[in-house]
């Protein structure tokens, strides 16, 4: 466990002695990391236990045998969700307080939202099982329950690597504003990633309702005209532009 | 600076996304008549329903909205000399208005396996006729039972008749009672009919015939000048709707008269295609108590039949106390074929439990319908067949149709409709949504590398 005490000092020489203490670091990483798949197995064993004798069980004709049961991705969602949301809280919380509890809570940051990551991968993969993907790929909302799965993940693979460069650095100065605005980016897509999950479930939320509120209706598939799929690829070329330009400029 | 950079560029990306929020789901769904797709302007409507019985009779009164009604489903009208046909079976809503208003009613007692959980969709297979990429054929293709095919999913692999009576005689076919606001209605006619290895009508004469003469290419009845006032009627007053319940606008028995091809027939004048005669037979079990009318934007009718008809082989026979399972279909907006609406299955009880109970009343009176109504979504079905719905390659919920989970315990009317729309543009819809998750990830990579090169640590900057 961090010591405060020890990793708390003001002065900037102490920081960097901290940031050079990468492998003890690197050992604490694995040791949670080890403890978080150490309770998925078990809490998938506990489901397995639970899930067996229910019900009746119907072989289905074309159904792939490595079809998993849903169970398994619904368990492992619980993981990246909570790492995720305690990582954006903590985000909200340093972007707003610069108080010795808020840089506390901001040293856990990029750890969580890597563990979130790892948990994600392992969450989207399971979710790949449950159906062919020629079925699930012919539902509107397992579209898009795909798609805002992927977004989440690969935006989150993105803050994560983002924490893990930069750290505290993310919350110096205006740039708090930037991390909290993507951040909170993140969180919506988590938030709506979920509910699409509980609605293919036969469990649809507010939130569901209030996407169609505001333009989506999660029954239909979420998908761009061909002119706005343009916009994005030159969007995202533009967006490395400035990013390059924008650098060397300031280098 | 560097702030300044990085602002932009959360902007731009924020915009972007909101961009695509905006412009989402738009330039795929559209009419395309070639491929038989006309997409309803509403998915969804409504059906207001109530049965009442006195243990000899049951009637069901259905209430539902209609903007502007149909009185006419096919008419032949003369021009230069010729009888040329117009109306009737169109894709999409007829824009002249000649094609009928109808309300159907699929009966079952519990002898048709998953009617009660997953109602008329056992009945889609496929290659019906106007789904896409079915071929024109002379016969129609209707809807059928599954078990009625040795492949449910083949049209063409009709059982051995002797197998058709066997599933015949264990119930294993659905009651279906029609009304039409053209082909029924004016004489106060229902039509009786069944959904099997075909849909069909059931023994006897149904309420209309063809008016033509296909050995004299010509009408065999025009309208009595004597009781209509005039031979035919206008075709343009027809198509404006200026023709009402209260003019002269079928052809019976009353108000028919041979036809004369002698009289000064003008460019014009339409007769009605069908010509209304009396029921008889199974096929006449079903009837109004008196013509319906459409008032105040609702087609209001009442159907009446003898619970117990005698034609156990053909209708569907009511006893107090007993339970069956209803699905509804509803024609308006000149619209026929797969442009309906229809209902999930709803469970009756006759003095039971049910999403719709019946009341009793007593014997020889009329109902007095104190009862309130049940409210019914009805919802545009698309072309899901069957076979689809079955088969876990592509549908994600065929596991569950094989434990028999119904299917409103899955998916609302709403959600069914919007599926059903999404399927008849399922391979261009799944292809631009894979191009949305590749154009949508190269965005957030493009974000990620922004930041990542405009971010600075604080020691960067000194």
């Amino acid at each position: 466990m961090t010591r405060p005490t020890e990793t708390l000092r003001p002065s900037m020489r102490a920081r960097r002695k901290d940031d050079m203490n990468r492998p003890g670091m690197m050992q604490r990483g694995l040791r949670i990391g080890l403890a978080t798949a150490a309770l998925t197995l078990a809490a998938t064993g506990a489901a397995l236990a639970h899930s067996e004798g229910g019900g009746v069980t119907v072989a289905v004709e074309g159904t792939p045998s490595w079809s998993l049961s849903p169970v398994y991705h619904i368990l492992a969602a619980h993981f990246p969700v909570a790492l995720w949301m305690t990582a954006y809280l903590f985000i909200l919380i340093r972007s707003f307080s610069d108080s010795e509890f808020a840089v506390r809570l901001q040293k856990a940051i990029w750890p969580l939202a890597a563990l979130g990551t790892i948990a994600g991968f392992v969450t989207y993969g399971l979710g790949l099982t449950i159906y062919p993907w020629s079925a699930i790929t012919e539902s509107p909302l397992g579209r898009n329950h795909i798609m805002l799965a992927t977004w989440t993940l690969s935006y989150w693979t993105v803050m994560s690597v983002l924490g893990y460069r930069f750290r505290r650095h993310l919350y110096d100065g205006a740039q708090r504003w930037i991390t909290f605005t993507l951040a909170t980016i993140g969180a919506m897509a988590i938030t709506i990633t979920g509910t699409l999950g509980g609605s293919l479930t036969g469990t649809p939320s507010l939130v569901t309702k209030s996407l169609g509120w505001i333009g989506w209706n999660v029954y239909m598939t979420f998908y761009l005209p061909t002119w706005m799929l343009v916009v994005y690829g030159v969007g995202a070329a533009l967006l490395i532009v400035i990013g390059v330009a924008g650098r060397r400029r300031l280098a | 600076m560097r702030i300044g950079y990085l602002a932009f560029s959360v902007a731009i990306f924020a915009g972007l996304l909101v961009l695509g929020w905006v412009t989402h789901g738009t330039g795929i769904v559209k009419d395309d008549p070639e491929r038989n797709i006309v997409i309803p302007d509403e998915l969804t409507s409504e059906l207001q329903v109530k049965a009442a019985y006195d243990g000899t009779r049951i009637w069901f009164r259905y209430r539902w909205p209609v903007d502007r009604p149909s009185l006419f489903n096919d008419v032949l009208v003369y021009q230069d000399g010729e009888w040329e046909e117009r109306g009737g079976e169109a894709l999409g809503p007829n824009p002249e208005f000649l094609t009928e208003d109808r309300v159907a009613m699929m009966i079952d007692d519990g002898s048709v396996p998953l009617f009660g959980r997953y109602g008329g969709y056992i009945t889609i297979g496929d290659g019906l006729t106007t789904f896409t990429g079915t071929p024109e054929t002379e016969e129609e293709r209707t809807k059928y039972l599954p078990s009625t095919r040795t492949d449910p999913d083949d049209f063409e692999t009709v059982k051995p008749e002797s197998d058709l009576e066997t599933l015949r005689a264990a119930g294993q076919f659905i009651d279906l009672w029609q009304w039409r606001s053209s082909r029924s209605n004016p004489i106060g006619l229902g039509d009786d009919g069944y959904v099997a290895e075909e849909r069909g009508g059931d023994e006897g004469a149904g309420p209309y015939t063809t008016n033509w003469d296909a050995a004299t290419n010509q009408p065999k009845y025009m309208f009595n000048p004597e009781v209509a006032g005039a031979a035919a009627l206008s075709i343009d007053a027809v198509i404006a709707g200026d023709v009402g319940f209260n003019d002269t606008y079928y052809l019976s028995a009353e108000t028919a008269a041979p036809f004369d091809p002698d009289y000064a027939w003008k460019n014009g004048d339409a007769i009605p295609r069908r010509y209304l005669r009396p029921t008889s037979g199974s096929r006449g079990d079903v009837a109004q108590p008196k013509a319906a009318r459409w008032r105040n934007g609702f087609w209001d009718v009442t159907l009446v039949r003898d619970m117990d008809t005698g034609n156990p082989l053909d209708d569907k026979i009511f006893r107090d106390g007993g339970s069956y399972d209803l699905a509804f279909a509803v024609f308006r907006n000149a619209s026929t074929m797969r442009w309906h609406y229809v209902t999930l299955p709803v469970s009756l009880g006759l003095e039971q439990p049910a999403q719709m109970v019946a009341e009793r009343i007593e014997p020889g009176t009329e109902p007095g319908w104190t009862q309130p109504w049940t409210e019914i979504t009805t919802f545009y079905p698309g072309q899901i067949t069957w076979g689809r719905l079955t088969d876990p390659r592509q549908h994600p919920g065929a596991d569950r149709i094989a434990q028999r989970v119904p299917v409103a315990y899955r998916h609302s009317e709403e959600q069914l409709a919007l599926y059903s729309v999404q399927l008849e543009f399922g391979r261009e819809i799944k292809r631009q949504w894979i191009w949305t998750l590749i154009a949508s990830l190269g965005l957030i990579v493009g974000m990620g590398i922004n930041i990542n090169l405009l971010m600075r640590r604080r020691e960067d900057a000194k």
